[in-house]
């Protein structure tokens, strides 16, 4: 069973008031290769101006190559790609300045000391937080006399951070940007996250496979599978419509019981267990009284849906 | 500005002593200048030299640092690129405009073909540090001035009172720059790694910069390496089949080299002895014409290529340490100290490899420059090769880990090989092939083995370190 349900709504019912304005990110028919294995195939996507973006997918779904590809990082074979309203042919121009990436890792200028990095970068940008930089390396023990090359992987991760959050950015895109944070600087940072975007106008795109951070930033979530963006959906939109139906009866099951808005569905012993989008609960009471089953109706949490859809 | 200054300090701050060199070199070339003022104006010549120097060695350490700085992400930097013009506008202006106004001041004659060849030289140097294929391609200027050396000092003395020889040095200065910046300031995928172990350039120059970004590969080089990651998938398809069928120790051996050293297998090291051979066979016609080389030199060069691949060894194997903790819960050792030996053992292959290639290219260098006694160079090759490897392979096992420490042992173990090489050649010649390569051999292979031995039990007393080197 496949997403195709969700597919349509490239931006959904209540995203598209925000989307009036205009999108921070358009990408049109994005095709991207490795050495013939197709990653991207074909990507239409549109983000809109100051939302959270929690995008989705399985190990090698191409959520980075995606990523790098929005930011001109990556070579693309096809597609057009349409950053602050103008063509991304190739990073560069007047709007590098509202853009902040933080890479999956982080492994640039290890000769280079944490201070000696963040004046470099510093000296690029026309807007640059000084006091939020000195407050983070503080908090979060960066030591600004240390080698890049002497720190941690999440040490480096924390200061990807801090030097991507700095400029105050209007796009920020995080590639896995807690993938090596402990729990305490994964809090602080979503907490400095949210405190971004609190000003108007800021948006950010993250990879992440740790949902419980999309759900504590009330996030939009995007799905990368096979290829293409499968849908882009605000996160209380898909907890309200999207909701798990158990079938048990002792029998068991040799047929996926036929519901409408099916996504997805599993038979596993004695239970068929569907993911269904706006269940009509009257229809599935009267679905397991023809079947002989009892019913429950769940709600999934994000990782439930992640698991299912992904 | 800002910004142009923090690209301009990066140079100072990884390569401080070049930049003291350079700016010491483009002090005393304008000093010079000026104090041949008072009627010397020999210093003339010899202050356009230092500044040749001093810009040659300045604008290396800018191509390595640009190297480092160019990665896809710095170009996320709001006008990266805009910024680096103005680091090259900044680095014309000390370099070309300034002594070429004082050129001018001081009434020396030729002021704009002084200044071409200043951004001439400039070009090399960036191109030296920063593209090494784009340097490549000013050798053959030099190989056909040596091939016709008469013609060709009567072309720059025709050169020297032409018109158009500024505008065609400025010419091949906007094509190297061309060929060295177009690479660096273009984003491109990155390249998948190699073994830190293994290099397939021909120099076994370093897969990765010395800031440890993946080393860019042209067309030709991707094909190379495509070849050798072929041989060596075939290579381990072998032992894997070897092994299931007989799972012996040296079997399992085998499978631990060809992790380790994947392109050292025959399919590669032949591969290796052939890429080498064309270059060095096309290299050297291209210059034969002028020189005779002596052959004691061509075998100590010999010596020279296969002993290069040991710094190689050092420092993938300080790369290569966090991974290696996989190796260890995979082989599951009885003792620490049996993991280590495995390993040394493993690595003891590339002993015989390096005797191999010493051999190899002994045996090419010999036949193209027709070596009297090229029976003389092999004996000694072999036995140098032999007793240089296994010093090497030693010392790395144990040397040094900080750059510094692994630059100098890395100099003295590559001259003192070819320093021996010299003596044994000698020797051989003095006292007889049987006495002089009896002696030659009890010398440094006792001398080899016994560092060999004492590395060996040295490293396998020492706990395994899977930590990832700092810095």
């Amino acid at each position: 069973m496949s997403t195709s349900a969700l597919a349509p709504a490239v931006m959904s019912d209540s995203m598209r008031d925000t989307a009036n304005t205009q999108p921070v990110l358009r990408v049109q028919a994005l095709e991207k290769s490795f050495a013939k294995r197709s990653v991207l195939c074909g990507i239409d996507w549109v983000v809109p101006t100051g939302r959270v973006i929690g995008l989705l997918g399985r190990n090698g779904a191409g959520k980075t190559t995606l990523l790098r590809c929005l930011l001109g990082l990556s070579p693309i074979d096809s597609g057009h790609i349409e950053l602050f309203g103008a063509p991304m042919i190739e990073p560069g121009g007047e709007r590098m300045h509202r853009i902040g990436f933080v890479p999956q890792t982080f492994d640039l200028f290890p000769w280079m000391k944490v201070r000696a990095y963040l004046d470099f970068t510093a000296a690029f940008y026309t807007q640059w937080n000084h006091s939020l930089v000195a407050r983070l390396l503080g908090d979060w023990q960066l030591d600004p006399k240390q080698k890049i090359g002497e720190l941690s992987q999440g040490q480096r991760q924390k200061l990807a951070i801090v030097r991507a959050i700095a400029p105050e950015p209007d796009l920020l895109v995080l590639d896995e940007p807690v993938a090596s944070l402990d729990p305490q600087a994964r809090r602080a940072f979503m907490v400095e996250l949210l405190e971004l975007m609190r000003a108007p106008g800021k948006t950010v795109i993250f990879s992440t496979h740790i949902t419980a951070d999309l759900e504590r930033a009330d996030a939009d979530i995007a799905l990368l599978r096979d290829g293409r963006i499968q849908f882009t959906r605000p996160l209380a939109e898909l907890r309200e419509r999207i909701r798990r139906v158990v079938f048990t009866r002792a029998e068991g099951w040799t047929q996926t019981p036929a519901a409408a808005g099916l996504l997805k569905a599993t038979l596993a012993g004695n239970e068929a267990q569907l993911l269904v989008e706006d269940p009509i609960i009257e229809n599935l009471h009267a679905l397991a009284t023809q079947q002989g089953a009892s019913l429950r109706i769940e709600t999934p949490t994000l990782e439930d849906l992640f698991v299912e859809l992904a | 500005m800002s910004a142009v200054r923090q690209l301009w300090m990066q140079l100072w701050r990884r390569m401080p002593t070049l930049v003291v060199l350079a700016n010491l070199l483009w002090l005393g070339a304008l000093g010079m200048a000026v104090y041949s003022l008072r009627g010397e104006h020999d210093l003339i010549y010899i202050s356009a030299s230092l500044i040749g120097f001093g810009s040659w060695f300045w604008h290396l350490g800018q191509g390595q640092t640009l190297r480092g700085l160019c990665r896809p992400e710095s170009f996320l930097l709001p006008y990266f690129r805009r910024r680096l013009l103005w680091l090259g506008a900044l680095d014309v202006t000390q370099w070309v405009l300034l002594p070429a106004l004082l050129a001018m001041a001081l009434g020396v004659p030729h002021v704009t073909l002084i200044a071409s060849c200043l951004v001439l030289v400039a070009a090399i140097g960036l191109a030296t540090g920063g593209n090494r294929l784009a340097s490549l391609m000013i050798w053959p200027f030099f190989v056909l001035a040596g091939w016709m050396p008469q013609l060709a000092s009567q072309i720059l003395r025709t050169a020297v009172d032409s018109l158009l020889t500024a505008p065609l040095l400025l010419l091949i200065a906007a094509l190297i720059l061309r060929l060295t910046l177009r690479p660096m300031l273009r984003i491109d995928d990155q390249e998948p790694d190699v073994s830190p172990l293994e290099s397939t350039s021909l120099g076994r120059m370093n897969t990765r910069t010395s800031d440890g970004s993946p080393a860019r590969r042209t067309a030709l080089g991707k094909r190379i390496a495509a070849l050798f990651d072929q041989t060596s998938q075939r290579a381990m398809d072998r032992a894997l089949a070897r092994y299931r069928h007989h799972p012996t120790a040296l079997q399992r051996m085998v499978l631990v080299r060809r992790l380790l050293l994947p392109h050292d297998n025959p399919e590669g090291i032949a591969l290796r002895l052939a890429l080498v051979a064309t270059f060095v066979t096309i290299y050297f016609f291209a210059i034969t014409h002028r020189q005779h080389f002596n052959a004691v030199s061509v075998g100590a060069y010999a010596i020279l290529l296969t002993m290069t691949r040991f710094p190689q060894l050092g420092m993938g194997m300080l790369r290569m340490r966090p991974n290696l903790a996989d190796l260890y819960l995979t082989l599951a050792p009885q003792t620490r100290a049996e993991y280590q030996k495995t390993l040394a053992d493993a690595l003891l292959v590339l002993v015989p490899i390096s005797v191999l290639t010493a051999l190899a290219y002994t045996a090419l260098g010999a036949v193209l420059v027709h070596a009297i006694a090229p029976e003389r160079m092999l004996l000694t090759a072999v036995i140098v090769a032999a007793a240089s490897s296994l010093v090497a392979l030693g010392i790395h096992l144990i040397g040094p880990e900080g750059t510094f420490g692994r630059g100098v042992v890395n100099i003295v173990l590559i001259f003192g090989s070819m320093g021996v090489y010299w003596g044994g050649y000698w020797l051989l010649g003095a006292i007889g092939y049987a006495f002089g390569s009896g002696l030659l051999a009890v010398i440094t292979l006792s001398f080899g083995i016994g560092v060999w031995l004492a590395a060996q039990h040295e490293y396998q007393r020492r706990p395994p370190c899977f930590d990832a080197p700092l810095g």
